[in-house]
């Protein structure tokens, strides 16, 4: 996984200097372990006792740390939210267009595929901070898709059409594949899978006269 | 300049690294440039609330009253709006 700010590095896991930096590296520690149970169990199947033995703390370091599951899992999702549209804005910031914005986007799916997949597929029976936290996430991508969108429909490379409408019909046709990947991708991951694929047709569909 | 890019704002929770992230690019201020009117003050929680509502009916299209909860909802967990619903 790329994505730093999900990774301990060597220096975190050296002894650390005072009791604020262990109490952070805890909760880091403990993040870290939720999405990899959540990924792996499920968001709403997972237990805050897995996800202690999975983080090598004692069950009630979790809470210690994070004062309900709701709270654990929003935090997840704000972790996951919070590298992508700063991913995206410096390649929007460097004149990228649409196709490379989401490229990108997909990128970071990737790299936290099964986390996302569960998101999706969980997501309206999510507790209601982490349904508002999805929301916000998906408004910040869409924000800075917007950039590069106007851009190509300014030159003439892609048709007119509303940001949210655009935005929806990319993730509508992303996420139908992360929720069935066992049917498209049993072996592995469905972004490596399909992903040039669904990139390739979302940009027929909005090149004007069909073209990528 | 170290601590001011580990700002959030404290009524969005926009990070703040550059001062053009700042109201009048006031880097003492904890609030962003969009939760600020144009003489630099914070606004108010109705205007703020509008404001994102209408970011998320601009970027997803949301039904407005949706939006308008789920920005509520964002910003009773941030530091400004603490406890408001």
């Amino acid at each position: 996984m790329s994505i730093k700010s999900t990774i301990l590095t060597k220096k975190d896991r050296a002894a650390p200097r005072s009791r604020e930096e262990r109490k952070r590296l805890t909760g880091r520690r403990i993040l870290e372990a939720a999405i990899r149970v959540y990924a792996r169990d499920g968001i709403l199947a997972a237990t805050s006792s897995a996800i202690a033995a999975e983080a090598g703390v004692a069950h009630g370091s979790v809470f210690a740390r994070f004062e309900s599951q709701e709270s654990l899992i929003a935090a997840a999702i704000q972790d996951f939210g919070a590298e992508v549209p700063l991913r995206l804005h410096e390649l929007v910031r460097r004149g990228a267009r649409t196709k490379e914005v989401l490229a990108a986007h997909l990128k970071c799916i990737r790299e936290r595929e099964d986390f996302y997949a569960r998101l999706v597929v969980e997501a309206p029976l999510l507790p209601e901070e982490a349904r508002t936290s999805l929301v916000l996430i998906q408004s910040a991508i869409s924000f800075h898709l917007a950039p590069a969108v106007e851009a190509d429909r300014a030159a003439g490379r892609i048709k007119a059409a509303s940001l949210p409408l655009l935005f929806n019909t990319w993730l509508g046709l992303v996420h139908y594949y992360l929720a069935n990947r066992e049917l498209f991708a049993p072996e592995g991951s469905v972004i490596d899978a399909r992903g040039p694929e669904l990139l390739d047709h979302f940009m027929s569909l909005v090149s004007k006269g069909g073209r990528k | 300049m170290t601590e001011a890019r580990a700002k959030t704002c404290i009524a969005c929770g926009m990070p703040m690294s550059k001062p053009e992230d700042y109201p009048l690019r006031d880097e003492s201020k904890d609030y962003c440039v969009h939760c600020a009117r144009a003489d630099g003050s914070m606004q108010s929680y109705e205007e703020r609330a509008a404001g994102m509502a209408a970011f998320i009916v601009r970027t997803q299209g949301l039904d407005e009253g949706a939006a308008l909860a789920a920005a509520k909802s964002l910003m009773a967990r941030l530091p400004a709006w603490a406890g408001r619903q």
